[in-house]
């Protein structure tokens, strides 16, 4: 405003001096309660930690570190106690790693089919199966795997798990002995004659069935003695990781530049080489950021193994075997936490805090990891303007 | 706009259905909410006070029992804090729970229940139908880890024990453990019945339940020669039994519902329904 | 490679992507699959005349005189089978001792498969657990009832080197040739006038308290609980959520330490584990701040909204986002402060992206169990009044699934219960989630339209 405006003007223009003093006020007042709110719910979660890292110090300060993180011995009630988490943590880690076996391929490809693949139409019709999936509670999944899934197991273990491998793997034989006669074929005569590589296709199928014959037998012969197990729990929890993962790496796909794709295709390549050499790799860390996700929300899952993964503290042997029963620190938390002795501060009471301390330090590790890669590059690193 | 204009009647009906459903609910409960008891503890004790809980709401109406199974130490804590009445305990309160309680101004009393024998189970096809304690012991300490060892099939024998935050876990360590500890790769369930559809389910099973809980679907191992039953609980030949609890603070005034219901287990209607749903009367007045 | 290669692996690679997407609706159809229909077999079902009994006498719901005439209908073809029993009771006084042992033994078994089936003998006295004072409710239950009456379950252990094998013996070779052989036969061809089912809709399910730990009765005190700790959660988390957002997208300044510094808490609240909310709920809210003694709906309701404040500020915050420039700048053109821009034009235009966030919230939040654990749930309890809800904890139905399913003392018995809870709760869930859908599709629409 300048100095040469006329009184009448300022007075219609602009507001008195003090009363813009009163706006500035209680603007600045209001800023700084707008300010004071957010902040608190920000503080929520330093109080969170404040309180988890509070009740698990004593249990170090009675214990020591050295047991709980290497040993795995866990018997809180037992004579003489004993609080070797090593288990308990490998149970976590191994329910958490067969999800993500189980939801990252099948999750990264129908994010590719839903981005690039699908026509508008039939992506919306999907959109709500993924929502449904993500709304469901997780008790809802608990019961199933409790209830449904694993009697199923129990009583059809080894049908299950044979008819299983043929599912999978029948396709992937048809496409690996596919592209492995091609590959061959070249390499054998340099010119890769049909006849080469209808024969080459022939015995790699052959040999595949073979293959898949056998492992599908022993597969089929399993027996499996609780189907409250990590195979269960795994697969539940797949399932359940599935909507973050399909949903993050969509993302990660659609903002891959369209330049990248057109320059591929018109290079010559076909959808699948675009999106194999090209679009993945662009996208790659938005779909590292997908599986991260995913993996908080397997590792973080509560009800479905207290209910279903059989809740055995120890490490299977051998140690990859996953019709083992295991436990979780959720679960094992959720369980112990009724017990525990509040009142006389027992190691058992905090140790179980000590647990959860984990829980938060990993989740807190990976979101700080997706949220870089998110926030950071963007999704995709030919991100769109 | 549009939208806003729909969102009125939809923001309405929300706010109809959120007051109208509390006052549907404030017309159920009538005047007489304060006469409630609150129960918190144990789920072996659970039933018994599940069934309580019907029984003296059916006799005695308006009154309101809430029953909190979250396991015997949080009763013993909700106990100390006065937020339930009754800390309903398959153990004893332990000393330093007394001591707590003691310097918040409490004082725990006692009250036996019931009886409770924990019954060793296995799958009705299971030939095997005795035990010794100590190859009870050795089974769950992973000495003896194949049916063949003990004279029946060859079959590894799944252990199911119970989560380490039960009572019942806690009086089996206690009673048939000993010094030693149950072996890691024991299954371990969340309750009584849990344990009870595990071996329902599992031919090579095993797992110890509370006494209530042995139905016709699995079979009861006699345990050094003498079969689990009331009698042989009551007459103390059965070597894996324990008194079950309720705790409250004092003893509670004569002629309240708290008392009527804290003493409902000494009446003839009280043993008829501990023993209905298989638990051991302490008294037996026939 | 040659072309007709490349083609067929372009191919594959389609035919993968479809065939991941149909796993996927797999997997949703076989877990919804028997959730909805065993879940509607919880309240629809052919009930048997002692379901309508137990209404009556109850609940004090139905045509009282006309369940009176059906019992006594029922009772005809029941009598039949009391004088059978009674008949072959008398017979048994004139045999031996070892033979009366060994038969009697066997007539209190089937006696009592019988009351599972029928309820109560006429002159037994009355049993105290309401489970034991009727027969079977429902006609599917019967079937398996009726097959424990007629077979009696035998293990053959002849074979010492693997378990024994089931066998169905017929209770009716051990009663070959007494009076009490034509009891199975008749039970066999007359179990439908005996308890004489018919489709019915309980409704019921959904507005009534249980009896007897969930053995009869509905589950309304659960949705109460859950309606309760939904909307406590949504009253305590909406204000701070949007209030919160208005600040970090019209007030502060995206290159503040501090701003960066919420940001990066908010969304690290987002990904902390809900079981680890519980613990925080009993530690912080009822250990350090007693608002409650114990557990109580408002400590859980806390919990909850603590739990789902990152889901209500992102979603506040990408609706006020998504307000056009335009908006703000012509109010503010118009002479209009910020504040009153905001809560005059933004807000209102953001509202229905805020309403589809809180929507979506509480489906979260009517879904979570672990927070609610230690906070606020009990497994055994009646409806929880308004003022009451400050202190006293309530059933939710999380909750009591879990502790009906893997607690409970009777765990089979009850298993249409369990379905119909979790169906009524994913049935919630999922109503929630659609109504978010819908508002969502208007608002497209809207954005489309302008």
């Amino acid at each position: 405003m300048s100095t040469e405006v006329t009184p009448f003007k300022r007075r219609s223009l602009t507001i008195s001096r003090s009363a813009s003093t009163r706006m500035r006020i209680s603007g600045l007042f209001g800023h700084g309660l707008l300010l004071l709110i957010t902040s608190s719910s920000a503080l929520l979660i330093i109080f969170i930690f404040y309180y988890i890292i509070r009740e698990a110090l004593p249990f170090f300060k009675i214990r020591g570190f050295v047991e709980f993180f290497t040993q795995n011995a866990w018997h809180p009630v037992g004579n003489p106690e004993e609080f070797g988490a090593l288990a308990i943590f490998f149970g976590s880690g191994m329910v958490t790693l067969g999800s993500i076996i189980f939801a990252v391929p099948i999750g990264v490809v129908a994010a590719a089919c839903l981005s690039d693949i699908l026509p508008f139409s039939l992506r919306q019709l999907t959109k709500p199966i993924i929502e449904i999936l993500a709304a469901i509670p997780s008790v809802a999944f608990g019961f199933f795997a409790l209830v449904v899934l694993a009697p199923l197991m129990q009583n059809h273990g080894g049908l299950i798990l044979g008819g299983s491998v043929w599912v999978v793997g029948l396709p992937l034989l048809f496409l690996a002995s596919w592209i492995g006669a091609e590959f061959l074929a070249t390499r054998i005569d340099g010119k890769n004659l049909p006849t080469t590589r209808w024969t080459l296709r022939l015995v790699l199928s052959v040999g595949g069935l073979l293959a898949l014959w056998y492992v599908a037998g022993i597969f089929g012969q399993m027996r499996v003695t609780s189907g409250t197990n990590a195979l269960n729990v795994s697969l539940v929890l797949g399932i359940m990781a599935l909507p973050t993962i399909v949903s993050v790496s969509e993302d990660a796909l659609q903002s891959v530049r369209r330049e990248l794709r057109e320059g591929a295709y018109a290079l010559g390549a076909t959808r699948a080489e675009t999106m194999m050499w090209v679009v993945f790799p662009a996208a790659r860390s938005g779909i590292t950021a997908a599986i991260i996700l995913g993996v908080m929300r397997a590792i973080g899952e509560t009800m479905v193994v207290w209910m279903a993964a059989g809740g055995a503290e120890q490490i299977p042997t051998p140690w990859y075997n996953f019709l083992e029963p295991v436990s979780t620190l959720t679960a094992t938390i959720a369980g112990e936490m009724g017990e525990a002795d509040h009142v006389t501060g027992s190691a058992r009471y905090h140790v179980l805090f000590c647990m959860a301390l984990v829980l938060l330090t990993i989740s807190f590790v990976f979101n700080f990891i997706s949220d870089r890669i998110i926030g950071k590059g963007g999704l995709a690193k030919g991100k769109s303007a | 706009m549009k939208i806003q204009r729909l969102m009125m009647p939809l923001l309405l009906v929300v706010l109809v259905v959120a007051l109208a459903l509390p006052t549907v609910a404030l017309g159920q409960k009538g005047a007489n909410a304060n006469r409630a008891i609150s129960i918190d503890g144990s789920t072996t004790v659970g039933p018994i006070a599940k069934a309580f809980k019907d029984y003296y709401e059916r006799s005695h109406p308006g009154v309101n029992i809430t029953v909190s199974e979250s396991g015997s130490g949080n009763g013993a804590k909700s106990l100390r804090n006065g937020v339930c009445d009754i800390a309903i305990m398959s153990r004893c309160m332990k000393a330093g729970e007394f001591k707590a309680a003691g310097e918040a101004g409490f004082q725990p009393v006692a009250h036996v229940v019931a009886l409770d024998a924990i019954a060793v189970i296995v799958h009705p096809a299971n030939p095997i139908s005795e035990l010794s304690m100590t190859q009870l012991k050795d089974i769950y300490s992973g000495k003896i880890t194949n049916w063949r060892q003990l004279g029946g099939p060859n079959m590894d024998i799944v252990v199911i024990g119970r989560e380490t935050n039960s009572g019942t876990f806690a009086s089996f360590q206690e009673l048939v453990m000993g010094g030693g500890n149950v072996k890691s790769d024991s299954e371990s369930v969340g309750s009584n019945g849990a344990a009870r559809q595990r071996v329902q389910s599992t031919k090579a099973a095993i797992a110890y339940v509370g006494l209530g809980f042995v139905d016709r679907k699995v079979k009861a191992l006699s345990i050094n020669g003498v079969e689990a039953s009331p009698e042989t609980v009551q007459s103390g030949d059965y070597p894996i039994a324990r008194p079950l609890y309720m705790f409250t603070n004092g003893f509670p005034k004569l002629g309240t519902d708290l008392h009527r219901f804290a003493t409902l287990h000494l009446t003839e209607k009280g043993q008829e329904i501990v023993e209905s749903i298989g638990f051991v009367p302490v008294t037996r007045y026939k | 490679m040659n072309l007709a290669s490349r083609r067929m692996m372009d191919r594959s690679f389609t035919v993968l992507g479809i065939l991941s997407i149909l796993v996927m609706a797999g997997a949703l159809l076989c877990l919804l699959g028997p959730i909805v229909i065993r879940g509607v077999n919880a309240f629809v079902f052919r009930a048997t005349v002692e379901h309508r009994q137990m209404l009556a006498e109850k609940y004090g719901v139905g045509d009282r005189e006309a369940v009176k005439r059906e019992l006594a209908q029922a009772e005809q073809h029941r009598t039949k089978i009391y004088r059978m029993i009674s008949a072959y009771e008398a017979s048994l006084e004139d045999e031996s001792y070892a033979m009366r042992r060994e038969m009697g033994g066997e007539l209190d078994e089937l006696k009592d498969r019988l009351r599972d089936l029928l309820g109560p003998f006429p002159g037994d006295p009355d049993p105290i657990l309401m489970r034991e004072q009727y027969g079977e409710t429902r006609w599917d239950r019967a079937l398996v009832v009726k097959d424990e009456v007629i077979f009696r379950e035998e293990y053959d252990y002849s074979d010492p080197s693997a378990m024994g094998v089931l066998v169905h013996v017929p209770r009716a070779d051990t009663f070959e040739g007494t009076s009490l052989a034509p009891l199975f036969p008749y039970l066999e061809n007359h179990l439908s006038d005996i308890l004489r089912p018919r489709w019915t809709f309980y409704w019921r399910f959904f507005t009534t308290e249980s009896y007897d730990a969930h053995f009869f009765g509905g589950i309304w005190p659960e949705i109460l609980g859950t309606f309760y700790l939904t909307v406590g959660a949504i009253l305590f988390a909406v204000p701070f959520g949007v209030i919160s957002a208005i600040y970090l997208v019209e007030y502060a300044n995206p290159k503040n330490p501090l701003v960066a510094l919420i940001r990066t808490c908010i969304s690290t609240l987002a990904g902390v584990p809900s079981i680890v909310f519980g613990l925080f709920g009993l530690a912080f809210f009822i250990n350090e701040l007693h608002v409650s003694e114990s557990k109580s709906v408002l400590a859980g309701s806390l919990t909850l909204a603590v739990l789902i404040l990152p889901l209500v500020i992102r979603a506040a915050e990408e609706a006020i986002r998504a307000v056009p420039k335009t908006y703000k700048e012509a109010a503010l053109s118009l002479g209009a402060g910020r504040w009153r821009t905001i809560c005059t034009v933004i807000l209102p235009a953001a509202m229905p992206g805020v309403l589809t966030g809180i929507v979506i919230s509480m489906g979260r939040a009517a879904g979570e169990t672990a927070p609610i654990i230690f906070t606020a749930a009990v497994s055994a309890g009646g409806v929880v009044a308004l003022g009451e809800t400050l202190s006293q904890p309530t059933p939710a139905l999380p909750w009591n699934i879990y502790n009906i399913c893997s607690e409970h003392e009777a765990v089979n018995e009850i298993r249409h219960v369990q379905y119909g809870m979790v169906f009524t709760l994913v049935f919630l869930v999922l109503l929630l989630n659609s109504t978010a859908i819908w508002l969502r599709a208007r608002i497209a629409k809207r954005l489309r339209g302008a």
